[in-house]
């Protein structure tokens, strides 16, 4: 138990070493944080993308290492099995739950069912009045750090094919409204109408036809450049469809990071332009550490952002070795 | 099968030969049977001693309100199914229940979304559910079309149309309606709760209490016999499918108010309602499906994705266990009826 101890304080000293590079970790010091004795039920609606999955597991991985018991509820990328398993956490009276993405509209009354229980509520990547903290990325600074990066690549001028299927999630909402915003002062750069929607499952196979049917629509070299999606998975697809199709001037940007996309961004005969990518283990460690704060009395900020790097054809060989050891050490591909 | 084989052909001696067999088939069956409802009986056991807070009233109902959607939908499934004959190839059976809810859902909600009341959005969500239903009818009564194929059809066509109305996305809804099943309760007991079992006692009532009931058993036990009887065989195989869109209209209205919205994804469903549907077979002596059967494995189907979560057990042992379940009934169901030799 000791010696645990001990390999706990040390794994603390040493997470707290790399948290110090993260400038929103606020001043408090990672030793004071406990959740020994409580319990934490962590809801999300699906671990099938490598993002969520990391979020998840960076989760459950912070809440032991705190010494807290963690009740983890995985729906599938079911929303009635989401409600029902909010549902009963509400009954189960955790200390504090941990909310990971999913349509909010569906969401919004069962957090509020939560808070009415007297339970505080962390979000990940979620936004939520019901929320205590929604542990993030900046969302603004990615989506228009994306978009900027795809008008400079398309030099200011072009067409744009743009997936926006997911506009209820709140991530992407505010991706797509930032690119708008973005393209208001590119008038030359135009998105393709009616957009095109992604779809989970079949993410990649569907925006492989997707866009290999825009392509085809429109066959001259020059009438597309680029491919946007508010996540990288249709980015797989979409570069792949660009590649098949021999249409290599068309350039594709998405968000998130996956191992694989960063590889296909530093691949430089890859048309996939750029990914933002983010640290989903970390922000799912982070949204833990609030919760710990905010039960031992802290005072916790209403959102907490964990930094991205814009990865793209100059950077990708250095900023992109980082993003896939991470992946690695975390055993997730 | 060998024993149906031999029955058209053969004397009276092998008869008795086969009819010993089949007696001792169903001794096997019955075991089994019992076997079965034991093993749903020691894992609910298990629950209630080690699973945290499982026989409070407040989870109780938790679990009966979110079976309420998964239990009406199998209720449109049973009622195909004893309608159409449980042979699991050529018997009844609706695979579109699921999508058709989805369809329904859409609707309602794109309709009350659009400012039309209540009223004319639920009509216009039931009468979508029925005519999905009376076009498997079509297929299946008209055009005699494998219930199996002309249902597994008409899923796409209606997740199509979802798809087409809603393009993928969520639609969200509200309405006083949707705020009474929401909040509602009435002796304690919420009103999508209260839906439920409301619907129990209709469905058990008219399909296990009436002569029209006991018709639906004979046009789907012996096709023959029902015809030769005068009852109009392919008017009772229609409704099933009718009355399957139906309840598919009812549980989108019921969906919409707990999600609060219409969302995709609406055909993942199948599989429970499936699964509850067989699974119920396994609580009457004969291993025909019946309402109360169906009732007691929808809410077996919620107690055992409560009590793992209670127990802290991951969530995806639900499917698994489940899977094993079906499996097992399907099994000795089969097992049962192999003495009867159906054709």
């Amino acid at each position: 138990m000791t010696n645990s101890m001990k390999g706990l304080v040390k794994a603390l000293a040493l997470g707290l070493a790399a948290a110090c590079s993260l400038a929103v970790i606020s001043g408090a010091t990672a030793e004071e944080l406990s959740l020994k004795g409580k319990r934490i039920g962590v809801s999300a609606i699906g671990t099938d993308h490598y993002w969520d999955l990391m979020a998840f597991k960076g989760i459950q991985d912070r809440v032991k290492e705190l010494g807290g018991e963690v009740i983890a509820l995985d729906a599938g990328r079911k929303d009635q099995q989401q409600i029902a398993q909010l549902q009963t956490l509400i009954a189960q009276k955790p200390d504090a739950i941990i909310e990971q993405l999913g349509n909010l509209e569906v969401l919004n009354p069962w957090l509020q069912k939560i808070r009415d229980a007297g339970i505080p509520l962390f979000t990940v990547d979620t936004a939520t009045p019901h929320a205590i903290n929604n542990t993030t990325s900046n969302n603004y600074n990615i989506g228009a750090e994306i978009a900027l990066q795809m008008v400079a690549d398309m030099g200011g001028k072009g067409n744009v094919l743009v997936f926006n299927g997911f506009y209820s999630v709140p991530v992407c909402k505010i991706r797509y409204d930032q690119l708008k915003y973005v393209l208001t002062s590119f008038p030359d750069v135009k998105i393709v109408e009616p957009e095109l929607r992604d779809v989970i499952p079949n993410t990649v196979q569907s925006a492989y036809s997707n866009v290999t049917d825009m392509l085809t629509k429109s066959p001259e070299k020059g009438s597309i450049g680029a491919v946007w999606a508010c996540w990288d998975v249709p980015q797989i697809g979409a570069t792949q469809a660009v590649e098949a199709a021999g249409r290599n001037e068309v350039k594709t940007y998405g968000i998130d990071g996956s191992p694989e996309v960063i590889k296909m961004v530093m691949d430089p005969k890859s048309s996939a332009g750029a990914v933002a990518a983010q640290q989903p283990y970390e922000i799912g460690k982070t949204s833990v550490d609030n919760a710990a704060k905010y039960l031992a009395g802290q005072k916790v900020p209403p959102f907490t952002f964990v930094p991205s790097v814009l990865i793209n054809k100059e950077n990708a060989a250095e900023k992109g070795k980082p993003f896939l050891d991470a992946a690695e050490k975390a055993g997730v591909k | 099968m060998s024993a149906s084989v031999l029955h058209t052909e053969v004397g009276v001696s092998d008869e008795k030969q086969a009819a010993a067999k089949s007696a001792g088939r169903r001794f096997g069956a019955l075991v089994v049977r019992l076997g079965a409802i034991a093993a749903f009986a020691a894992i609910m056991a298990y629950f209630v001693v080690f699973a945290p807070g499982f026989t409070s009233t407040f989870n109780l109902i938790n679990v009966v309100e979110q079976s309420a959607i998964l239990g009406v939908l199998a209720y449109g499934m049973t009622s195909v199914i004893i309608g159409g004959g449980s042979d699991v190839t050529e018997g009844g059976i609706d695979l579109s229940i699921a999508a058709n809810m989805g369809l329904c859902a859409a609707v309602y909600a794109t309709l009350l979304s659009m400012g039309y009341g209540d009223f004319l959005s639920v009509v216009a969500a039931i009468g979508v559910g029925m005519a999905v239903g009376a076009l498997n009818a079509l297929a299946v009564v008209g055009l005699g079309i494998l219930p199996l194929l002309a249902t597994l059809a008409v899923l796409n066509v209606a997740a199509g149309m979802e798809l087409t109305l809603t393009q993928n996305t969520v639609v969200g809804a509200s309405s006083p309606l949707l705020g009474v099943l929401v909040s509602g309760s009435f002796l304690g007991i919420s009103a999508l709760a209260w839906a439920l079992i409301v619907f129990s006692a209709i469905m058990i009532v008219v399909v296990h209490g009436t002569s029209f009931g006991l018709r639906l058993y004979a046009v789907g036990g012996h096709p023959e016999a029902a015809r030769a009887a005068g009852i109009s065989v392919p008017f009772y195989v229609s409704f099933t499918y009718v009355l399957s869109g139906f309840c598919a209209a009812v549980a989108s209205i019921l969906t919409v108010s707990r999600l609060s919205a219409s969302t995709p994804g609406s055909g993942e469903l199948l599989l429970s309602v499936l699964a509850a549907a067989l699974l119920g077979t396994v609580f009457s002596r004969r291993f025909v499906p019946t309402m109360g059967g169906t009732l007691l494995s929808v809410l077996f189907i919620g107690l055992l994705a409560n009590g793992f979560q209670l127990l802290n057990v991951s969530s995806y042992w639900v499917n698994g266990v489940q899977g094993a379940l079906i499996l097992l009934v399907v099994a000795i169901t089969s097992f049962a009826r192999g003495s009867e030799g159906s054709r």
